[in-house]
């Protein structure tokens, strides 16, 4: 694939050109402390929402359920915090285990009955939007739960400068950062280097070819569907931890940016291939937009406009790049 | 309504009159009479005094038209996600066109319809323009409609407008509401449309089998066309419905729509892969969801157990509809 029809490349330019137009527009924008570090934790949530939605669309399914799981994860995590008084650590642990359990449920579904995954998925939402709302006015006095456990305030508010050995501090960097950076990585790897990711690929690309090739095809579409509950479930805990309460909203907001992040970066719905590079710098993109033109003091409700026109855009450059490059004969 | 499962393609082996306790239908049917006879008698009767029966009815409309609406996309096997925001947008012009615009009810009920069809137009030229895929087409088109929708009044409410549509959305003709009488003349369209019109079977065509469609010599582009535009038409119904019955409108209509939308095609036996419709089988559906609203207003019971409901009824439908397809296949 010739440099100019990779589509990482023109989304990368584009989100240089518009944090240099918002720049220029408003010099707020480069404030470290207004806007800077909360864009890098909102980048990290929505990269990881998109993450949870990739997850599945290498298969060549969707999950509609998406923020209801990451709600039911943040539920758990909140339950735990709250009553039983676990670590940070132990409690993200079993926020992420519900989470996982709940994709592995819905990929049980789908590979069991041969369902639709939007269906499946969509009842799933349905469900457990009921039961969530549910289940925290039956656990919490109000909407959200009242004891954190130590260190969330940490997550929420500090950056790598508050740490200092001597005179040396870090960066202004959001301590939510690497932790999405980690799954980032984790993902990636996965889907370019394992022997798992790659038979979940070719699950995706063609199931009968993978079965006849001896890839536990049903198995596989559990696993995708579980990773991708996973992968809810933390950005769940990656947006508790920004808000700073487990509280029954979270994930509510999540359906429409799982699927910008990754249909930005270049990933198909089709199946078969994915782009965790793109899908970053999809969630990235769609972020600055966000936070720039709430700079330009637009309401918030009037920003979709634009974010769709954007998305609209983008996709339709991407298909004028394909064509281009089919007429001079590269391979796409 | 005496149009059934409408396919093309697929002639079903055995006696037409054999078949029909085997449909989909008639299993709603008997579902739908059983839970209303239901119903009527855990409610001592009030389900049938005349204040609530009307109501049933009133709120029956809007679900009917909007699952017509995402109906005729999932004939051609795509889905439209913009159907409920695009409701809203409608609703939202009608009002401003008679309270700023000073327009009659009648010429600003004929400017929703345009606006509904025009989105729709725009839909589906953009799907086959650009061959990008219609799920994310209509994303992207969702996110500006809806900041379109928020755009014409901001956060505010349009109200007292046009008393004689509002008395249209009240008046009743034969015990009946109108605006409910209304929606299934709608449906007889509708009906009537995908059962006798050339463009209708062609519809089915493309949706069955594209590859074939085009072999007869149907053009898949002009059946994706006219499936978007006569989605965004029946969004604009849906909308005029929505104006007439509620009195008021702000930009919050549309919101809880999206989901009901998939919710009644999918239980009334519509298959998301295209090809296959069912008009009175989404009405029952719809039927059947407001069933069980009703009961909930009845008993009082926690709004959101609904949800859960509605979630599970969804997947068992879809589930019985497997087993079903399975049975039938095994025995020819």
């Amino acid at each position: 694939m010739p440099l100019w029809a990779n589509p990482r490349l023109g989304l990368l330019i584009l989100l240089v050109a518009l944090i240099a137009l918002f720049t220029a527009l408003r010099p707020a924008f480069m404030d470290v402390t207004l806007t800077l570090v909360p864009l890098q934790s909102d980048v990290s949530v929505y990269a990881v929402v998109g993450l949870a939605q990739l997850a599945v669309l290498s298969l060549g399914h969707m999950n509609m359920a998406v923020g209801r799981m990451a709600a039911m994860s943040a539920f758990a995590m909140g339950l735990a915090y709250d009553r039983l008084g676990v670590s940070l650590v132990t409690g993200l642990l079993i926020g992420l285990l519900v989470g996982t359990l709940l994709g592995a449920l819905a990929g049980l579904v789908i590979s069991r009955t041969g369902v639709n995954s939007f269906v499946v998925t969509l009842a799933m939402d349905f469900a457990l939007v009921g039961l969530i709302t549910i289940l925290y006015t039956r656990f919490t006095d109000g909407v959200a739960f009242g004891g954190l456990p130590a260190g969330m305030d940490a997550l929420r508010n500090d950056t790598f400068a508050d740490y200092c050995t001597g005179d040396v501090c870090g960066p202004e960097i959001s301590l939510v950062v690497p932790l999405a950076l980690v799954a980032v990585l984790a993902v990636g790897v996965l889907f370019r280097f394992s022997r798992l990711g790659r038979e979940i690929l070719m699950t995706g690309a063609n199931g009968r070819a993978a079965e006849l090739s001896g890839i536990p095809v049903r198995s596989r579409v559990v696993q995708a569907h579980a990773l991708s509950g996973l992968l809810a479930g933390f950005a769940g805990f990656l947006l508790a931890a920004n808000n700073g309460a487990f509280s029954a909203s979270i994930g509510d907001a999540f359906l429409l940016p799982s699927f910008l992040g990754p249909v930005l970066g270049g990933t198909l719905l089709a199946g078969g291939a994915v782009s965790v590079l793109g899908t970053v710098l999809g969630a990235g993109l769609t972020q600055v937009i966000y936070k720039g033109l709430n700079l330009l003091q637009f309401q918030l409700d009037q920003l979709n406009l634009y974010i769709g026109l954007v998305l609209l855009a983008a996709l339709s450059l991407d298909r004028v790049r394909h064509v281009v490059a089919d007429r001079k004969g590269a391979r796409v | 309504m005496s149009t059934g499962t409408t396919t093309a393609g697929r002639t079903g082996s055995g006696g037409r009159f054999g078949r029909v306790t085997v449909r989909p239908e008639f299993t709603l049917a008997v579902l739908a009479v059983a839970g209303f006879v239901a119903l009527a008698v855990a409610t001592d009767g009030n389900l049938l005094t005349r204040g609530t029966l009307d109501a049933f009815f009133r709120f029956l409309a809007v679900p009917i038209v909007i699952g017509l609406a995402q109906m005729v996309v999932l004939a051609i096997g795509q889905m439209n996600l913009s159907v409920g925001t695009l409701t809203g947008l409608c609703a939202m012009v009608a009002a401003w066109l008679m309270l700023e615009a000073g327009l009659p009810a009648p010429l600003a009920v004929l400017a929703a319809l345009g606006v509904g069809l025009a989105a729709g137009l725009v839909n589906g030229l953009l799907v086959v323009i650009t061959r990008i895929n219609g799920f994310v087409v209509t994303l992207a088109t969702m996110t500006i409609i809806e900041g379109l929708r928020y755009g014409v009044n901001g956060p505010d409410t349009f109200q007292g407008y046009s008393q004689g549509l509002r008395d249209l959305g009240t008046a009743s003709v034969l015990g009946l509401p109108v605006v409910f009488v209304f929606a299934l003349a709608v449906a007889a369209l509708v009906a009537l449309f995908f059962g006798r019109t050339v463009a209708g079977r062609q519809l089915l065509a493309t949706g069955g089998s594209p590859f074939a469609a085009r072999l007869s010599g149907v053009s898949n582009d002009r059946s994706i066309v006219i499936a978007h535009g006569l989605s965004g038409l029946l969004a604009g119904v849906a909308a005029v419905i929505t104006v007439a019955a509620s009195g008021s409108v702000n930009s919050s209509i549309g919101d809880d729509l999206m989901l009901p939308s998939f919710a009644a095609p999918i239980i009334g036996g519509v298959a998301l892969t295209g090809g296959v419709v069912s008009v009175a089988g989404t009405c029952l559906a719809a039927f059947l969801v407001r069933l069980v609203d009703v009961m909930q207003a009845q008993f009082d019971i926690n709004p959101r157990w609904i949800d859960l409901i509605v979630g599970a009824v969804v997947l068992g439908a879809v589930l019985l509809g497997t087993v079903r397809q399975k049975l039938s296949k095994g025995s020819p």
